[in-house]
């Protein structure tokens, strides 16, 4: 029998997952045979520079994009080889996502954008999902931002809005791409700790793929990605070894 | 940024340089030349028809000093000629709105750069002017060849035969018109342009939702003033018409006035009407989505439906003043209904049908542009969408929902004021016809509904409903996450 994601202690993984895009002379490896998992309850960061190929790693583990080879698995889920309507069901019920920007949709003011997954899945939360969400909205500060539409809201609250629809339904895991980039510092400091206490508190498994040092020091591990391939995978590190480590692959390169 | 991003083409942020005129190719100007060219072909049959008829009555002594009747005719076809016009105005000037929220970012570079912001709403008018240029031209070929076919059928149905060229230089004058008006539309739709700023160009701000409505006072004074006299005029032509068919004189101004009060006051009219409709469609995400959307421009939405709304109320109204006028004459004889009579008004309703139906057809062409442009200028939101776990199914269904919106709300408010307007037109005319069993004057005129022509209109709102929907829809089930959150 197959040892499963959950067995491994995993929350979603890949398996000698390669992927190209275009053919021939042209054509461009963005991954090359990556086998990696997700830890369940643990903030993973996964950095690299611009190229190496962590947003596409990140778009086939949540099941955005299909890879060339290899297979992934969400939860117990193997998701390559789903169609396209089970993929977009499992990703409603059991992925969270956070964006660099344009996380919300202009037309839905902040609470029903954060209920969205639900009115999607065509339900209405359970009276524990209720509480959970009523939880969540208190601990982010969005208590007087509900009926607020996105273009009235800040940056730093409009993630946090996002913040809140991912951690909504429970995932099983939220993927966060490069979820300070277009905030200041302050606001980056405010979001990517509440992304570490959602994962230490509620034991929520989180992926975030980011370029910043700074931002991958708010992770439990940190997953080092160059040229489509796994280079170094470390236990929590600060900002400074963060950018040692980058500088170091920079100059090797 | 990420790497899907570097390799990813990156069509829609920058401008296309492939060439001078690859503006051409720019969605919403091909909708733009197919109504130039519709009114334009229109004006062109009007004018060679009302022509070929007033030669038809000069060499035909049977029908007398027939002299009124042409002039009748004349003017007849020029205020169908103007009502095509208009609402083909209305649609130029909505879609140039549409391709200018479109373009916002390569105007706000532009601005960056140096650009004036009148040097970029000029470029913009002067499409239009070129647009309607093409589409003009390819009316007035397009009307010569309808209209060298269709007048030997005209003579044969009329029992006339005269000889009438077809080229004429009369024939100009509405492709003219045409170009002048698009030109002006694109210049009156191209006024958000003045308020984008060079910052835009710089990203990250965030769209704003709802268009607002900019209040200029002046014009609302001027249209509550217009919708008075209008509504002044109708309860005249009433009350003169219990005395006098010369009524419908009075009435007819009456409905022209309010009528176009009625449109210049789009933008607040029609808004509460379709959100009315929104909350029929339920509660589910989708239906709510598709009601946001349809509201999202309130003033586009408006003028886009207040088009259609125009094209059912002038079908509905000649159907009802035929049909009502038809009831009362049957009544008047003791229930027998006069053949001779009502084929004489149904033939003049049917005629007239047909002709504003050609308004009809060129407000169905702006809606379809309107949802289609709505469509592709929200890729990333369908993205977002998609991601968050919105099926292909329910993005069909959004955009299906969004169509019918517009539509139905257009249906029901046209089929009330077509009602009301031909039960006024109806009513004007024959208020003063004596009835049995008094042999007394004035008479009160029941509104009659036809059957066949409602229903008529009902089909086709319907088919322009999927006809809306097919092409947005295919547009936005192409949407996948990855390249849409790529950019």
């Amino acid at each position: 029998m197959e040892i499963t994601t959950t067995d491994l202690g995993l929350a979603a993984r890949v398996q000698n997952l390669t992927k190209t895009f275009g053919a021939g002379e042209s054509g461009v490896r963005a991954l090359d045979a990556v086998t990696v998992g997700i830890r369940r309850g643990e903030f993973t960061a996964i950095m690299g520079p611009s190229g190496s190929g962590k947003s596409t790693l990140m778009h086939i583990m949540a099941g955005l994009d299909a890879p060339t080879s290899g297979r992934a698995w969400i939860g117990d889920t193997e998701i390559t080889g789903l169609s396209d309507l089970e993929l977009t069901i499992l990703r409603r019920r059991r992925v969270g996502f956070v964006f660099q920007a344009f996380n919300l949709v202009p037309t839905l003011d902040a609470i029903g954008n954060i209920m969205l997954p639900f009115d999607l899945d065509g339900r209405r939360p359970s009276a524990l999902e209720k509480a959970r969400i009523d939880g969540l909205i208190e601990s982010l500060g969005l208590s007087a931002r509900l009926r607020h539409r996105p273009h009235q809201l800040s940056g730093g609250q409009q993630q946090r809005v996002a913040i809140a629809r991912a951690l909504a339904t429970a995932p099983d895991l939220v993927f966060a791409d490069e979820p300070t980039g277009n905030l200041d510092s302050r606001s980056s400091r405010e979001v990517l700790a509440l992304l570490a206490a959602a994962s230490r508190e509620h034991g929520q498994s989180i992926a975030m793929v980011t370029h910043d040092p700074v931002a991958a020091a708010y992770a439990d591990r940190v997953v080092f990605l160059g040229d489509g391939r796994i280079v170094a995978d470390k236990p929590k590190q600060t900002a400074e070894q963060v950018s040692a480590h980058m500088l170091a692959a920079e100059v090797a390169a | 940024m990420t790497a899907v991003a570097e390799r990813a083409p990156v069509v829609a942020a920058t401008p296309r340089t492939a060439g001078r005129w690859s503006w051409l190719r720019e969605r919403g100007m091909g909708a733009t030349v197919l109504v130039a060219a519709i009114s334009t072909a229109f004006g062109v049959s009007l004018i060679s028809a009302t022509g070929y008829i007033g030669a038809a009555m000069l060499a035909t002594p049977t029908y007398g000093s027939s002299e009124t009747l042409a002039v009748i005719v004349g003017i007849l076809g020029m205020l169908l000629l103007a009502v095509a016009v208009y609402v083909a105005a209305i649609v130029t000037a909505n879609t140039f709105a549409t391709i200018v929220a479109g373009r916002t970012r390569r105007i706000a570079l532009m601005r960056l750069i140096g650009a004036s912001a009148r040097s970029q709403r000029s470029e913009i008018a002067t499409q239009g002017f070129v647009v309607g240029a093409i589409g003009a031209f390819l009316g007035l070929v397009a009307g010569v060849v309808l209209v060298a076919a269709g007048l030997p059928v005209l003579g044969r149905v009329l029992g006339a035969s005269v000889e009438y060229a077809v080229v004429q230089p009369s024939l100009l004058l509405p492709a003219a018109a045409v170009i002048l008006t698009t030109w002006g539309a694109a210049w009156a739709g191209s006024r958000r342009v003045l308020t984008v700023t060079p910052l835009q160009a710089l990203g990250g701000s965030v769209e704003q939702t709802h268009e607002d409505v900019a209040g200029r006072r002046g014009r609302n004074a001027a249209t509550i003033a217009l919708g008075a006299v209008g509504i002044a005029l109708l309860v005249g032509g009433l009350l003169l018409g219990l005395l006098s068919p010369l009524g419908v004189i009075v009435a007819f101004f009456g409905g022209l006035f309010s009528f176009t009060a009625l449109t210049l006051a789009a933008a607040v009219v029609m808004p509460p009407l379709l959100r009315l409709t929104g909350r029929l469609f339920g509660r589910s995400a989708t239906a709510r989505l598709a009601a946001e959307n349809a509201l999202r421009y309130p003033e586009r939405s408006s003028r886009m439906a207040i088009g259609v709304v125009m094209g059912v109320a002038l079908v509905t109204m000649f159907a009802v003043a035929a049909e009502s006028a038809k009831a009362l004459v049957a009544a008047s004889s003791g229930g027998e209904a006069d053949v001779y009579f009502n084929q004489m008004v149904d033939s003049f309703a049917g005629v007239m049908m047909a002709l504003v139906a050609v308004s009809a057809v060129i407000a169905a062409v702006g809606l379809v542009n309107l949802l289609t442009i709505g469509v592709v200028q929200r890729r990333r939101e369908l993205g977002l969408l998609r991601a968050l776990g919105l099926t292909a199914g329910q993005v069909r269904r959004m955009v299906l929902l969004e169509a019918t919106h517009i539509t139905v709300t257009a249906l029901a408010f046209g089929l009330v004021l077509g009602t009301v307007y031909g039960w006024i037109a109806a009513q004007s005319v024959l208020g003063s016809v004596p009835m049995p069993p008094l042999w007394q004057a004035p008479t009160f005129v029941l509104p009659a509904v036809p059957l066949v022509p409602t229903l008529l209109v009902v089909v086709a709102t319907a088919v322009l409903t999927v006809i809306a929907a097919v092409v947005p829809t295919r547009l936005a089930t192409r949407a996948t996450p990855v390249e849409v959150l790529a950019e």
